[in-house]
């Protein structure tokens, strides 16, 4: 049995989506930085679902995807070590409370 | 295309990249073993000459090469479209250095080290974006600058301010980072390879195989996710508060080097990929007609939201911020749709904005250092204390609201013609209301500094460094605003001698 490419991308869509209203709407900022996570794996869904049913099947989504991730453990990190220094400074992980300079 | 032993190349071309990364590593090690004993700006003079060894084997690599140099099928291509980008941000970053060393003196920033080896790596990141014909490669050098970059906003670890604008920095940085690469991955599903000269092709076969919404799909990702390094709308809402909270110098990087990188990457990536889609209506192409409309509708957005909204600004980095996103706006104009003379437009345009920038950025930073307030007020009777400093002022106020004699005025006037050129009437026309109304902020601040009085008659002390720097900048926008002639020919001769935007559209036969 094979499942459609058409599921695959459905599904890493709907995981873009949720990644993308997490980001926008939570509050909590490690929240916003899981929502993110989601979002970049919603591309690593779709780009492995195309190195095998995409219009020319080759292995490069695969490396693409190994690249993704790697680049995105360093931005989470990078995130959480900002966040960390915030915390020091200000005592909150809120973002609403996060408005410090001019609208 | 037969697969080459990696020892076959002559990897003498990369030695720009190499230099760069060679002292990123040994500079970092140097802080950590000897860090203590070493003079407080040794580090910071070593990453300027790396900058400036870097720029010298640029400039051999212009001379050596006539044609593209290709690594790994365009993993890394040496062309002289990535040269000239290259220059910019290599001489972006030695004056980002230049302005630093004063800048560093305050002690706000304890980690001296870090910050010059986190610019080299930003440096090499940009540079990699430039001169790469691959989405891996081109992904990895704009993860390399935003990663190096958002540490480099936050690096004023005490400042609340700064801690909150790296934070969001991050956070919109890496949603942006997230659609682009959902664009990528639509590119990729629909042509099987990171290749963009083989994706230009095989993208053309997918839109006339039916798969047309899916090539639409991903130009729009591709454009909203790209238009974030540039700070062009949809996708400008950080530029304010992260210009603000950052270091000075860094606001300057990211103002100059982070977007002349952006552009280096979108006009490569969005030209050649879909260079060859077709619209569906006969001889029509895509890019030409409905991709150049979008992207010159965010061309035009950005030039009005970013003048009309630094009007109301009183903190002058957030007017340079919105200033800098009516910039990318200008930016974009000569992009729809691309004619022979866009590269050399850029390329001249960006080199004025080089200039003025970082020193309009060193006059900002020195007088709110001085002032300890960033707001507009700062700068009232400048004129009185510091004469040359206000003058100076002046010329880059003038230079970035496109007033003649100075280069920015050149470089505005080219990018008008452009799009008078190809007929693109409403994208002038726009782009003459927005700068008329830019006028309005841009003598606010001359206004300040000639007409009213400020806090104290005391002549202002600035530091020797910076005073010459702000001095030679000066100069340099006027002598070009002169002479704009001596860089254009410069860019056509050795950059661009065939119009075909510095050997970017050749694939390379290796």
């Amino acid at each position: 049995m094979t499942v459609s490419i058409s599921s695959y991308l459905m599904v890493a869509l709907i995981l873009f989506c949720v990644g993308l209203y997490g980001a926008l709407t939570k509050r909590n900022a490690v929240v916003v930085l899981l929502s993110i996570e989601l979002m970049l794996n919603a591309v690593n869904i779709n780009l492995v679902a195309f190195s095998k049913f995409g219009l020319y099947p080759s292995v490069t989504g695969q490396i693409f995807t190994l690249f993704t991730m790697t680049v995105a453990a360093a931005e989470v990190a990078v995130g959480l070590a900002i966040l960390i220094a915030l915390y020091r400074n200000k005592e909150t992980v809120n973002v609403d409370e996060m408005d410090q300079m001019k609208r | 295309m037969e697969v080459k032993d990696i020892f076959s190349y002559d990897w003498s071309y990369l030695l720009p990249e190499f230099i760069i990364l060679g002292f990123a590593t040994f500079l970092s090690l140097l802080d950590l073993f000897a860090g203590k004993r070493l003079g407080k700006q040794v580090i910071g003079w070593l990453s300027f000459l790396a900058t400036v060894i870097a720029a010298i084997f640029v400039i051999i690599n212009m001379s050596a090469l006539d044609k593209p140099y290709s690594y790994m099928i365009d993993m890394i291509r040496i062309d002289d479209y990535g040269n000239a980008f290259k220059l910019i941000f290599l001489a972006g970053t030695a004056f980002a250095i230049l302005i630093s060393l004063s800048y560093l003196k305050s002690g706000e920033i304890q980690h001296r080290g870090e910050y010059y080896y986190l610019l080299l790596t930003g440096l090499l990141g940009a540079m990699v974006m430039a001169s790469s014909a691959d989405l891996i490669t081109l992904f990895v050098g704009l993860e390399l600058l935003s990663l190096s970059s958002y540490v480099l906003v936050g690096l004023r670890k005490k400042s609340r301010l700064s801690n909150e604008s790296a934070f969001k920095y991050v956070v919109s940085g890496s949603i942006a980072t997230a659609v682009l690469l959902f664009g990528m991955s639509y590119v990729y599903g629909l042509t099987g390879t990171t290749h963009i000269y083989e994706i230009s092709f095989r993208l053309a076969e997918a839109g006339m195989a039916g798969y047309q919404f899916l090539v639409y799909t991903a130009f729009a990702f591709l454009a909203v996710g790209l238009a974030f390094k540039i700070s062009a709308a949809p996708n400008h809402m950080w530029a304010p508060d992260v210009y603000q909270g950052a270091p000075t110098p860094v606001t300057a990087f990211l103002a100059v080097v982070s977007k002349a990188a952006g552009f280096a990457l979108i006009f490569r990536v969005m030209m050649i990929s879909f260079f060859n889609v077709s619209n569906g209506t006969g001889s029509g192409r895509f890019f030409f007609e409905e991709g150049s409309l979008y992207l010159g509708i965010m061309a035009a957005a950005s030039m009005i939201i970013g003048n009309t909204m630094a009007l109301r600004q009183t903190n002058v980095k957030r007017m340079m911020a919105y200033s800098g996103i009516a910039q990318a706006g200008y930016l974009l104009v000569p992009f729809v749709p691309p004619t022979s003379l866009f590269f050399s437009e850029v390329i001249f345009y960006l080199f004025g904005y080089l200039l003025v920038s970082f020193g309009a950025f060193a006059v900002i930073m020195v007088v709110s250092r001085e002032q300890e307030t960033e707001d507009l007020k700062g700068f009232a009777g400048l004129y009185h204390r510091s004469p040359v400093m206000a003058v100076a002022m002046s010329i880059f106020l003038l230079s970035l609201a496109g007033i003649p004699i100075t280069v920015g005025f050149f470089g505005k006037f080219y990018l008008f013609m452009g799009t008078l050129v190809v007929e693109n009437y409403w994208l002038a026309a726009i782009m003459i209301i927005t700068s008329v109304i830019s006028y309005y902020y841009y003598f606010g601040i001359i206004r300040q500094m000639y007409m009213r009085p400020g806090t104290t008659e005391a002549p202002m002390v600035v530091p020797k460094g910076i005073w010459t720097f702000i001095l030679i900048m000066a100069i340099a926008t006027v002598f070009f605003g002169a002479f704009p002639g001596l860089v254009t020919d410069y860019i056509q001769i050795h950059f661009n001698p065939s119009f075909d935007f510095g050997n970017m559209l050749s694939p390379s036969s290796q």
